[in-house]
């Protein structure tokens, strides 16, 4: 038994020694080169897999792109920490404590169900962050956290106003019927338009707006009352799954073509053709932040070969180009700190004041609408794109319109 | 009056596709006892594998059929005598968490094969929806209804029937007095595993022509539950009537309710359902109560 | 519990002690000076994992007494978790009242619903119990979703930093002793609860409940009573994870979560008391290790692997490790540890 005795009591030193060791192990690394941080996630696995992997290539693509063919910003390579959030809202609060453990310098993240469980993470701890879709409650009030586009509420309100401008031309005011996604998604649509139906000039009458999950398979039962109601528009915030079967059932039930089908940008992708079938998604229309596959931007060309060689399959998926706006967008902030500063005095806070509040006007190389930061709104871009589907192809019907900056936090109906 | 047609035609029709789907759960637990939580994920598979068949291989329709139900053979024999084999006198506990871990390794396996989470088939119905009276309904909800009401049939007649069928029926009363009789217990599981699969498979392929494939299908899986439980765990025939009830009761609670509850009130119907049929009358409305003795 | 040749017991306490010799004593308390010390020299990070499992631990412990001593399967733990975090979210936020009335509120108001959601338990068993409990949390899920005055519907609550009196638990250190002092308050209870006439009761209805109705057990009132318990541990866990994130979303609990709970405690062995606590740190830490090392290691290095393989790798690993343990070692990591235990007392004797 001696033996024993000694095992024990030799380990239990070794492992005393190994606890006493651990913080002077951390504190002497290797020195590197400087680099400059930043901590990116996307739910590239889970229930979001099919917009969050794209868009996890689309991140690391770019940043790839800046720093082997741009030498990095002004002269620094940037290195990325990417993490999968796996749409795990405990799992991203842990990762976004890592990014903060790891001395990054901001973070994006690519949904904004995820940006929810980080944000009060960040938000406490003055580390700024952005979103590429965004969501009101990310971004009203505004604190360290950013919209890299409009989000849904906006969409709903640029088609709007486009509608009333361009399309409606009965007396009185049109009736729209809102099918929403059982999620933040759909509910965006629904508070933008509770805040400013009335002064679009838009009519949403009582028991109009519906609700359906992402798992739905036929949508004939809240659609059937509208054979004899007869709405002008039908706008639909959702994913392209439900969308498809909506159209589909609307197509069924003779509604459609008929009345004016608009979709807010979640759905309005090539899946949704593919999902519907191009004959019968011919004419809705549809928003998207973001330039299409194909057209004449400076972007192009380098997303264009750097997606064909990295990730072949991505091709023609529009979340790919919105994250690499998004790295753009991060290089770009990175630039103006570093400008403004010098790589020596960059902590998050400082970036936040020197990069995400300095951005002007910076066109992210055509691919969506133009960046730039005013006090009190925390949208980065501000700009969306009306679509039409024509013959199966998305083909965009107008410029850059701007979408109008909503104060929800002044209604009292909307939560704190 | 028109609308309350069109409702009612739309609930039975979506009711079916539920009910196949529940038919491949029934056949399972009447023949081994297991319940297998990973149905939904199973059709998902088996609708990928077809789009992989279909689309990427752009192999024709009849030959992209016979392979997909070729996997389906192949993949339920694999999950019995790997998985479930090993399993066989395990507390009901464990047989349960291990089909959902199954479904959890599937569902990676769909996203490492697949990696995109939205898929289409080719169409494989017209589109023209056809009509009763003022209803529409479209085609592939109908031939879904068609092709669940056929399978129903030619299962209720195998497990009557047919010898395999008996012994099947006889496994799930008493393991022990079939041994006895030199049945072998686990080429019944095998057999039950592989047309339960290719049960989903047909399901998958139908409901991805409805809906497409996404992650949905696993989710639709969960409503197919409620339909077992309300018909019966270990009814045919209750799966077969119940999907109706479930689908009208959806689309009816869906139509009408709405305007005077909240949006929405359609998704928690199923569910609202289960937790009733828990307290009226647990076993389902064709089920065998079972007794117990210490 | 197995002691050293020489130990005698002349007491019933001393027969009953959980820890018995200077050993034990000397062990415990060198795991709870390591534990409570922990904070002076992790990270936020590793703080932030270790707050996660201690909240997981006080999840995965009701459902260990819920099912693995009672035997009423549940497959609804998340929708429980969610009605304490919301109780605890609405009552400091929009109430404005103070954390630890929101913290036994949400105990007591998830140990309710789980009572009434366990009615079903007196009439049926096994899966059919298992999938009225599914229902549960969906209909749980749909009610917070919809319940939009209160709850803040879709979009969501922000909940308020949790603070006792004049402190406030800010830094993730401040939160780390919170939530471990309350996990180590929860596993003693549970442990103690085993050993009580009511876990005495658990035990004799999940073994054979016809029997145990039989010798006298009021089944009605301790299956019950199980729910409550079980679902009142879910309850302070989701108060606590709901101060931990900042924000709820009813996104947060999805069945997903339901079933990696199911998987914690059958990995870590069902209806033994240390047993929630292998299994959620081997989960967790798995879980993490996944996320952080492996998966951007493979993205990174392999880029000429098809476009799912690193993403798919995480689901199919958890599901490959749910599906070994149960064909390989069913009673889960607990009873690993105690063979661990007798082969290292016996040592170097083989039997």
């Amino acid at each position: 038994m001696k033996s024993k005795k000694l095992i024990i009591v030799s380990v239990i030193i070794c492992m005393a020694l190994i606890v006493a060791l651990l913080p002077l192990m951390s504190a002497c690394g290797p020195t590197v080169e400087k680099t400059l941080m930043i901590g990116m996630s996307t739910p590239s696995s889970g229930k979001a897999a099919e917009k969050g992997a794209p868009m996890g290539h689309g991140n690391l693509d770019a940043i790839k792109y800046v720093n082997e063919e741009l030498g990095g910003v002004a002269g620094y390579q940037v290195e990325v920490i990417w993490l999968d959030n796996g749409y795990d809202a405990s799992k991203a609060a842990t990762i976004i404590k890592r990014f903060m453990d790891e001395d990054c310098l901001f973070f994006t993240t690519a949904s904004s169900a995820m940006m929810t469980a980080m944000m009060e993470i960040a938000n406490r701890g003055d580390f700024p962050g952005f979103a590429c879709f965004s969501s009101p409650a990310l971004t009203h009030p505004p604190r360290h956290i950013y919209g890299q586009t409009p989000d849904y509420g906006d969409d709903w309100a640029a088609f709007a106003k486009y509608y009333v401008e361009n399309i409606w031309e009965g007396p009185g005011k049109p009736r729209m019927a809102l099918h929403l996604l059982n999620n933040p998604t759909g509910y965006g649509a629904r508070d933008a338009a509770r805040a400013l139906a009335d002064e679009l000039g838009v009519e949403i009458p009582e028991g109009w707006v519906m609700e359906h999950s992402t798992t739905t398979t036929s949508e004939i039962e809240s659609l059937t009352k509208f054979k004899t109601e007869k709405p002008d528009i039908l706008y639909i915030s959702s994913t392209p799954a439900p969308t498809a079967i909506i159209i589909k059932n609307a197509v069924e039930l003779g509604l459609y073509p008929g009345m004016t089908i608009a979709c807010g940008h979640a759905s309005f992708t090539k899946a949704l053709v593919d999902l519907g079938g191009a004959d019968i998604v011919e004419g809705v229309y549809g928003v998207y932040p973001t330039v299409n596959w194909g057209d004449d931007v400076p972007a192009m060309a380098k997303m264009t070969e750097y997606c064909n060689k990295e990730h072949p399959a991505d091709y023609g998926n529009m979340d790919y180009i919105i994250s690499w706006a998004q790295s753009l967008i991060a290089v770009e902030i990175l630039r103006l700190a570093v400008e403004n500063v010098g790589i020596d005095k960059l902590t998050p806070q400082v970036v936040e004041e020197q990069g995400f509040k300095k951005i002007k006007n910076f066109d992210v190389e055509g691919l969506h609408g133009p960046v730039s930061y005013s006090p009190g709104d925390n949208r980065l871009s501000k700009s969306v794109r009306i679509f039409q589907i024509r013959s199966g192809k998305l083909v965009p019907i107008t410029g850059w319109v701007e979408a109008p900056l909503i104060k929800y936090e002044d209604f009292d109906w909307y939560g704190k | 009056m028109d609308e309350l047609l069109q409702l009612v035609v739309e609930g039975i029709a979506i009711g079916m596709v539920y009910a196949l789907i529940a038919l491949g759960f029934v056949l399972i637990w009447k023949s081994s006892g297991v319940a297998n939580l990973a149905l939904g994920q199973l059709v998902l598979i088996c609708s990928w594998f077809t789009y992989g068949m279909l689309v990427q291989r752009g192999l024709p329709l009849w030959a992209g059929f016979v392979l997909v139900i070729l996997f389906a053979l192949l993949l339920g024999w694999i999950i019995e005598r790997f998985i479930l084999r090993p399993l066989i006198a395990q507390p009901i506990l464990s047989l349960i968490t291990v089909t959902l871990g199954l479904g959890y390794f599937i569902q990676g396996l769909v996203v490492f094969i697949w990696p995109w989470s939205v898929g289409s088939l080719p169409r494989l119905f017209p589109a023209e929806p056809l009509h009763i009276g003022t209803a529409v309904v479209s085609q592939e909800k109908l031939w879904a209804a068609v092709i669940s009401l056929f399978l129903f049939g030619l299962l209720s007649l195998f497990f009557k029937y047919h010898k395999m069928g008996i012994a099947m029926r006889a496994t799930a009363d008493d393991q022990m007095a079939v041994q006895a009789c030199g049945i072998p217990v686990t080429k019944i599981f095998s057999r039950s595993w592989m047309f339960a699969c290719v049960l989903a498979a047909i399901g998958g392929i139908l409901m991805s022509s409805i809906g497409g494939i996404t992650f949905g299908l696993v989710e639709t899986g969960l409503k197919a539950f409620s339909v077992v439980i309300l018909g019966g765990l270990n009814s045919f025939l209750g799966a077969i009537i119940a999907g109706p009830i479930i689908g009208l009761a959806e689309n009816l609670g869906g139509g009408y309710l709405t305007p005077l509850t909240w949006p929405g009130v359609k998704e928690v119907i199923p569910f609202v359902i289960i937790i009733i049929v828990m307290f009226l009358k647990p076993y389902g409305l064709f089920g065998e109560e079972r007794i117990e003795r210490i | 519990m197995d002691l050293p040749a020489g130990t005698r017991n002349y007491s019933y306490a001393q027969d009953m002690a959980i820890l018995r010799t200077k050993t034990h004593w000397a062990l415990f308390l060198g795991l709870l000076i390591f534990i409570f010390t922990l904070p002076l020299y992790l990270g936020n990070y590793w703080l932030g994992v270790a707050n996660l499992i201690g909240i997981t631990i006080i999840a995965a412990t009701g459902l260990n007494i819920l099912t693995g001593y009672c035997g009423q399967l549940s497959i609804g733990h998340a929708g429980f978790i969610a009605v304490g975090a919301y109780t605890s979210a609405v009552l400091t936020n929009r109430l404005e009242l103070p954390f630890l009335v929101g913290l036994i509120c949400a105990g007591l108001t998830a140990g309710l619903i789980g009572m009434v959601f366990g009615i079903p338990s007196l009439r049926v068993k096994g899966f059919y119990l298992a999938i009225s409990t599914i229902a549960a949390q969906f209909i749980i899920i749909w009610v917070i979703n919809h319940w939009s005055s209160v709850t803040g519907g879709f979009v969501g609550i922000s909940v308020p930093y949790a603070s006792i009196g004049a402190l406030t638990f800010k830094s993730e250190g401040s939160q780390f002793y919170l939530i471990i002092g309350l996990t180590t308050l929860t596993v003693f209870l549970a442990k103690n609860l085993a050993r009580t006439r009511v876990g005495r009761a658990f035990v004799a209805i999940r073994d054979n409940d016809l029997a145990a109705q039989v010798m006298g057990i009021n089944l009605f009132r301790y299956k019950l009573l199980a729910f409550f318990i079980g679902c009142f541990f879910a309850g302070i866990a989701g108060s606590l994870l709901a101060h931990w994130i900042g924000f709820m979303n009813a996104e947060h609990f999805s069945l997903t979560e339901s079933i990696l709970y199911i998987a914690i405690i059958i990995v870590g062995g069902l209806g033994t008391a240390t047993g929630p606590i292998f299994g959620v740190i081997f989960i967790r830490l798995l879980d993490q290790i996944l996320t952080m090392w492996v998966v951007p290691f493979l993205e990174e290095t392999f880029t000429v692997l098809p476009a799912g393989f690193a993403t798919g790798i995480a689901p199919m690993a958890f599901g490959l490790a749910i599906l070994l343990f149960l064909v390989l070692e069913p009673r889960g990591l607990a009873h690993r540890w105690q063979l661990f235990k007798a082969a290292y007392r016996l040592w170097p004797f083989s039997y």
